[in-house]
């Protein structure tokens, strides 16, 4: 059967970084191709070069067996080719019909709410949601919901090839259930369906062939009956970064250093409890909304918890804020660095003593003196150039800047280190640093707590392991069990494969 | 001697030169050029531009506008925007100095129950910012609110209380030939200046000011801080209140809507002071020196108009084509010295 989209040797480079390599897709019409890989696989550019939003690769891009090149999103649209981002560009005020019709194509210019409606009604049908009325405003739908309207929005344009990226990464699983039988139905009905996921049980569950990236590099396309999660889980990891990680360290656990006691973030779907020791690195494992990023934001007191408490250096006690922990010496770097963990517009020099401004001043008075070696100590053992002390933060790459957003935490010599994905954005030098240093602070008697949605780090770096589903805490893994495969397996179908779940529930 | 002495500014001054050149886009230079020369021009053919008279003059006139500026640059560098209030909380400040001395309270008493009016008014806004309500909305409410109950109270009349009093010392005295109001302005400056730059305190508002949710994550809140802007901010505001008074013996809740800059709105002459020093609007980045010079500058130019025979028509554009001017020129000499590195 001939692809109605076909890409031939695409490559893709930003400054040094080869994105993509060689890489080749292709899909067929009716057909629901997955499209899977690792973070920082390539995933993402892949999917932008198809819908236009990336321009600048090298390459052959086929439609319907004519050259063609997409320039931007609208021509890609034209050409029949519609995505539905991660993030939604709905108007929450504004009715469901309008919203499906945003962009005013195929509409009468004057077209009344009602006579919006009636034609809303047939796309709304296509992906489910016979029984929402067009007429209501999108903001009082699920989330879940909210994305089917989407998906509707695009189908309004009449494309042939769409591309579903993460389209259940935000949502739970009854909403989850219903985006996948809308993707099954859309194919039924002629459309062709790219369906980016991290999680292989949807995988599993929809799509007839599986396109797999790693390191930029694509694998054939496999039909999904031929493959297992195993072999897809081997497909997927590579082998090459295993030097990059400190050897791991025989952990005494025989007296945790601090206790997590039913600890309910919000966001997460039941309390939390675990232990961590002194030496050692405890990672928590699962995908982007899992809850393992909740749980250090919660005893960082950096995000609001239900209850539940964090028994620590003999007291028990749930944060209200970061000073509070802070003050207890609870250190917490979370996934965004831009956002919360540097002072950008600041010297680097500021940003390595923010966290510890009363133990360099007295009665209020800053020395100068006592920062300045507090910061050259910090950035020298995060490798950071004492050079640049002086310079913008925002001026370093964001390898640099990730090592002064975790070494700043340096200065309050904390006991308890949270780091919420500590390599993202970093190259492959500066994360091995990274790695080496978080290992030398566990030495110290530090207990490291990291949270990452990254295999290989989870695996690579890790003393123990535990594994996060959906807001669900679900095992420990410790020992030989502590391998890629493992920790995949238990992050992506933790209960089995989909129909066993579906019996069960 | 002499010649060497010359010989080594005009090498400096040459340093200095090509240093901009160097550092700086074609542009900048040619903004600044254009403007030195205006000024210049302008200050040459100024009847008695130049004499030590007028010189006091200017910064006289630079005091009372650049004490309450000093004061709103803490709010803006902590990224707490402005204080739309600022004139009037000088009017309800005013109020209570006047009422209070006409009462015949003593100046320390007085001076007293105005800072204590000045940092309740300040530190209610500084809570609602803090809290999270927009300081534009806060602070137009406050201002309503604070200029109604001033007027209400004076029922819109002129206070006025006898000389003698206790506080000509403030509004009409001298030290070293400079007006009193001039040393105050120096010395909040000077120490605004020092805090800033030297203690904990300064270190926070620019962290906060810079990026909020990194002051937050590492242990500096937000609602602390724009209690105390806000506060400096309005005693600020407050002291200027006073010496003002203190000059003319007395009160109106008007005051500060009429009697200063080209404009005579003092909140918005006190705004276009914090930009025209070049101050970061969204916070982390600036100086109170730079307000300082700021008030100093405008009021160099709304002098040398003023001698020109300007009405306030012309100068209220001038005070417009500054703030534009500034923002500019600084915008670009960042980009420029960021480039750099």
């Amino acid at each position: 059967m001939q692809p109605i989209l076909r890409l031939t040797s695409i490559s893709r480079t930003f400054g040094a970084i080869r994105a993509l390599v060689d890489v080749e897709f292709e899909i067929r019409a009716g057909e629901v191709m997955g499209l899977v890989g690792e973070n920082g696989a390539g995933k993402s550019t892949l999917v932008k070069i198809i819908s236009g939003f990336d321009d600048g690769y090298v390459g052959e891009f086929e439609l319907d067996g004519q050259f063609v090149r997409l320039a931007s999103p609208a021509r890609a649209e034209r050409a029949g080719i519609a995505i539905a981002q991660q993030e939604l560009s709905l108007i929450p005020t504004m009715s469901v019909a309008e919203n499906i019709f945003l962009a005013g194509e195929n509409v009468p210019v004057f077209a009344t709410q009602r006579a919006l409606a009636k034609k809303a009604e047939r796309y709304l049908g296509e992906v489910g949601l016979d029984e929402v009325d067009p007429g209501i405003a999108v903001n009082r739908l699920s989330v879940g919901e909210q994305q089917l309207v989407e998906v509707a929005r695009l189908l309004a344009r009449e494309p042939r090839v769409l591309i579903l990226d993460e389209p259940t990464a935000a949502l739970g699983e009854r909403d989850s259930a219903r985006i996948l039988d809308m993707a099954k139905k859309l194919a039924e009905n002629g459309k062709s369906i790219v369906y980016v996921s991290h999680r292989l049980d949807e995988i599993f569950n929809i799509c007839d062939r599986v396109t797999v990236l790693r390191d930029g590099r694509s694998h054939t396309p496999r039909d999904a009956s031929e493959l297992e999660v195993k072999s897809l889980v081997e497909l997927m990891l590579g082998r090459e970064l295993e030097n990059m990680f400190p050897p791991k360290r025989a952990v005494s656990r025989a007296e945790p250093l601090l206790k997590v006691v039913d600890l309910w973030p919000d966001g997460a779907l039941e309390p939390f409890n675990f232990n961590a020791f002194p030496g050692e690195i405890l990672g928590l494992a699962g995908q982007l909304g899992s809850g393992s990023g909740y749980a250090l934001a919660a005893m960082a007191g950096a995000l609001k918890a239900r209850g539940g408490a964090i028994e620590f250096g003999g007291h028990c006690f749930l944060p209200r804020s970061p000073k509070e922990a802070i003050r207890r010496g609870i250190a917490y770097c979370s996934d965004d660095r831009k956002l919360d963990g540097l002072f950008l517009g600041r010297p680097i020099n500021e940003n390595l003593s923010s966290p510890a401004l009363s133990r360099i001043s007295s009665v209020g008075i800053l020395q100068k003196d006592a920062e300045n070696s507090l910061a050259r100590s910090n950035a020298e053992k995060f490798t950071v150039d004492l050079a640049r002390l002086r310079a913008e933060a925002g001026l370093l790459s964001g390898g640099n800047q990730q090592k002064v957003a975790l070494g700043k935490w340096l200065a309050i010599e904390p006991k308890i280190i949270l780091v919420n994905e500590p390599t993202r954005g970093v190259d492959v030098g500066a994360r091995a640093e990274i790695y080496a240093k978080l290992r030398e602070l566990a030495d110290e008697g530090a207990a490291i707590i990291f949270a990452s949605t990254d295999i290989q780090e989870i695996a690579g770096l890790s003393d123990r392991v535990i594994a996060f589903y959906r807001g669900m805490q679900i095992d420990e893994i410790v020992g030989d069990r502590l391998k890629a495969a493992e920790i995949l397996a238990k992050i992506t179908h933790p209960f089995g494969s989909g129909l066993e779940k579906a019996a069960t529930a | 001697m002499t010649a060497g002495v010359i010989g080594n500014a005009a090498d400096a001054g040459r340093k200095f030169v090509d240093r901009l050149v160097e550092e700086n886009s074609k542009l900048v230079i040619v903004l600044i050029a254009t403007f030195l020369a205006v000024l210049i021009a302008g200050m040459a053919t100024a009847p008695n531009f130049l004499t030590i008279f007028n010189f006091k003059t200017i910064i006289r006139d630079a005091a009372l506008v650049g004490i309450m500026a000093v004061g709103l640059t803490f709010v803006t560098l902590s990224g707490n925007f402005f204080l739309l209030s600022m004139k009037e909380t000088a009017a309800i400040c005013i109020i209570t100095f006047a009422t209070s001395m006409a009462a015949g309270y003593e100046f320390e008493i007085s001076f007293l129950l105005t800072m204590i009016v000045a940092i309740a008014a300040g530190a209610a806004q500084g809570v609602l910012i803090g809290l999270g309500g927009n300081p534009i909305v806060v602070t137009l409410g406050a201002a309503g609110l604070l200029f109604g109950l001033a007027s209400w109270w004076s029922d819109n009349l002129v206070v006025s209380f006898r000389r003698p009093h206790g506080a000509e010392w403030l509004g009409t005295g001298s030290f070293l030939g400079l007006p009193n109001i001039t040393v105050a302005f120096i010395l909040i400056a000077v120490t605004a200046e020092l805090v800033l730059r030297y203690t904990k305190f300064g270190r926070q508002v620019y962290l906060i000011g810079a990026n909020r949710a990194a002051g937050r994550a590492t242990g500096h809140e937000n609602f602390a801080m724009a209690i105390k802007a806000c506060i400096i901010a309005s005693v600020c505001s407050g002291f200027v209140a006073i010496a003002f008074s203190a000059q003319v013996s007395s009160a109106h809740v008007n005051y500060f809507s009429s009697e200063f800059g080209s404009s005579g709105d003092m909140t918005i002459m006190v705004i276009a002071t914090v930009m025209v020093g070049g101050n970061s609007i969204m916070g982390g980045f600036g100086s109170t020196l730079r307000s300082s010079i700021g008030a100093v500058f405008i009021s160099t130019v709304d002098n040398m108009m003023v001698l020109h025979g300007f009405n306030s028509g012309p100068r209220v554009l001038a005070v417009g084509l500054m703030i534009v001017f500034s923002i500019i020129v600084f915008a670009l000499v960042r980009r420029g010295s960021r480039a750099q590195e």
